[in-house]
């Protein structure tokens, strides 16, 4: 049995990291409860937390009066095409990086991090013009070479650390064992790095998925925005916000986005490597 | 059965950073050799290029008449087991043995029947279908010694397969090693820094340090007749003692002289010449206490049970001395002693070689 202090220590150990979850979660519950109220209620007073009247009126709006599914298919392209090519250039530069004793990799290594660094708003005209040149402006391929350009310091450096922490000599027992260079990586190496390609998968698709400024500058027609730009576009403008319809537009776009990391959370904090070494 | 030839091998880090110097070494069919010496002095790296995981910079290396150092480790027919087992985390016992099968295209009942008979032959029936990090640390060795014997490679490198055991379940595997290498009577190559497992298990022993090879022979010449001062010091415990001195000429011939020890004399000594300096070197096992000229302060007294360690001090020198163990000292005491004659050994101060037969 605890002695009293200790008890009532734990207790208020338990209720102020209830208070710091409720503090981060009360915006997603607002939104939530916002997307169900009638525009009477929204800003009904007092305030009303849970929705009289609950309607799908908002939902439907959404998807009548905007564009909704079409930046929703875009958005869907430019996250995944973006991160399917970041994964697979920041899983074999990852393991380069660790495993080959290349000239200079270290500094390679800083550079990635000061890049990542760098404020976007920084480099955000520069690769503009750059893309421009391509001729790929107001293209989602466009986006998908700005979002790459973005995501990939970030994912190399994630990687690095997830590869550093592959014991080398499995992959060398697979070469030995018989595998190929490539045989190896696929067999031994590549399960090992599960957890961390996909931690780093989920982090590079929220980027794309979220991300405002380069898709506000860089696309200007309306059938190729993206979510983030195409509804703040259409229901925030001068005039008025439509509140009901962005906080239904937000749910949309971000609850199968908590779906599929309440899924993948496993991989996530998956211990890796576990095993392969006797430490 | 393979013989392995090492021809001029070198390998180099960076610019000017040797890991291994003009390596010639001949490892004969059915040896079992261990490349000893200190951490960083190049046997890891020789192995490893053995193996094929490392390139070599200049040199080539045979196995029996053909020429293997451009081939893929795959394609060398030779098994590893490392130090920390690099087991596959993800894969069962069963799929860790059967990995090598596998990538040799061997069909699946007969690599059933081949695991099945591995595992028997180790005792890790029961362990199949475990994780490897469901298994203790002896249990994880054996299962990469499977791994290793399974497809029946012509030769096997060890990178010290025991560090990582506690020191009894050390000294059951050695005993194991020594008895697969009957069994099988294949080429093993060994790399330990852990002069025991060297002196134990090997047909011969190659010491290296700083990237150079400085003797082969087998355990019993290099223990008795250390070709250098690093092969003396490095094997042996307690180290071999030194004392400095120089040869001059006396009365009745070529004469050691040292502040510690009464004059030796040397007749005959070849190499040997007035007034070269030099060290002599003699054994704990070598030297008697309470007779000699020679006198020392006790300071240390290690009792072994089956016998004492004593540590001797006069001056900048330190003797170790193994001693019965019903000796009766005390720290502090003055002690004599004496190093028996026909055991002592001679370096030259210069490169350290050995001085005479």
């Amino acid at each position: 049995m605890k002695s009293l202090p200790m008890r009532l220590a734990g207790l208020a150990a338990t209720g102020f990291t209830w208070l710091l979850v409720l503090a981060v979660t009360f915006p997603l519950l607002w939104m939530l409860g916002t997307a169900f109220k009638r525009p009477t209620e929204l800003f009904a007073k007092p305030p009303t937390f849970f929705p009289h009247a609950p309607t799908l009126q908002n939902f439907v709006d959404v998807l009548e009066q905007t564009k909704f599914t079409i930046y929703a298919t875009n958005s869907l392209i430019v996250a995944t095409v973006t991160t399917l090519f970041v994964l697979v250039v920041a899983t074999l530069g990852a393991h380069a990086m660790v495993s080959f004793k290349l000239m200079g990799r270290h500094v390679v290594a800083r550079a990635l991090l000061l890049c990542y660094m760098l404020p976007t708003t920084a480099v955000l005209i520069p690769i503009y013009l750059m893309i421009a040149g391509l001729g790929l402006a107001n293209s989602l391929s466009g986006l998908i070479v700005a979002y790459t350009s973005l995501t990939l310091p970030f994912a190399l450096w994630l990687m690095r650390a997830f590869f550093a922490g592959i014991p080398p000599e499995i992959e060398a027992a697979a070469l030995i064992d018989g595998a190929s260079r490539l045989r190896a990586f696929v067999d031994v190496v590549l399960p090992q790095a599960l957890p961390g390609i996909v931690t780093t998968g989920v982090f590079s698709f929220l980027i794309c998925w979220n991300e405002y400024l380069y898709s506000l500058v860089m696309i200007n027609d309306d059938r190729t925005r993206t979510l983030p730009t195409g509804i703040m576009g259409t229901l925030v403008n001068g005039y008025a916000i439509e509140w009901g319809m962005v906080m239904a537009a937000a749910t949309m776009m971000s609850v199968p986005l908590l779906l599929v990391f309440l899924f993948l959370q496993r991989y996530v904090v998956q211990g890796f490597g576990a095993g392969a070494v006797k430490g | 059965m393979t013989e392995i030839a090492l021809k001029s091998v070198q390998k180099k880090f960076g610019a000017d950073v040797y890991a291994v110097e003009n390596l010639d070494l001949i490892i004969a069919k059915g040896e079992f050799l261990t490349l000893l010496g200190p951490s960083g002095c190049g046997k890891t790296t020789t192995l490893r290029m053995i193996a094929g995981l490392e390139t070599l910079t200049s040199g080539e290396i045979h196995f029996n008449d053909k020429r293997i150092d451009q081939l893929a480790p795959g394609q060398r027919n030779v098994a590893m087991v490392f130090q920390n087992y690099a087991l596959y985390p993800h894969l069962n016992v069963r799929g860790n043995l059967e990995y090598p099968l596998k990538k040799r295209g061997v069909p699946r009942d007969q690599r059933q029947t081949m695991v099945a008979a591995t595992a028997k032959m180790l005792q890790i029936e029961e362990l199949l279908d475990r994780r490897p990090r469901q298994l203790s640390g002896g249990q994880q060795q054996r299962v990469a010694l499977g791994r290793a014997m399974i497809r029946d490679p012509a030769v096997f490198l060890f990178d010290e397969p025991l560090s990582n055991l506690d020191a009894q379940l050390r000294a059951t595997m050695r005993a194991e090693l020594v008895r697969l290498h009957l069994r099988l009577g294949k080429t093993m190559v060994y790399v330990t820094h852990d002069q025991l497992e060297a002196m134990t298990m090997s047909t011969r022993i190659a010491v290296m340090y700083k990237g150079r090879l400085q003797q082969i022979d087998t355990p019993a010449a290099i223990y008795s007749r250390p070709a250098n001062r690093f092969v003396a010091g490095f094997v042996g415990t307690p180290t071999m003692n030194f004392v400095e001195g120089v040869f001059s000429d006396g009365a009745s011939g070529l004469e050691f002289r040292s502040t510690l020890l009464p004059t030796i004399p040397v007749p005959g000594l070849s190499g040997a010449k007035a007034g070269m300096a030099a060290d002599v070197g003699f054994r704990s096992e070598h030297v008697v206490l309470g007779q000699g000229a020679a006198q020392a302060e006790v300071s240390v007294i290690e009792a072994l049970g089956h016998e004492t360690l004593v540590l001797l001090t006069a001056g900048a020198d330190e003797i170790a001395v193994r001693t019965r163990p019903d000796i009766a000292l005390r720290v502090g005491e003055k002690v004599r002693f004496d190093a028996a004659i026909d055991q002592l050994h001679f370096f030259a101060k210069t490169d350290g070689n050995r001085i005479g037969g």
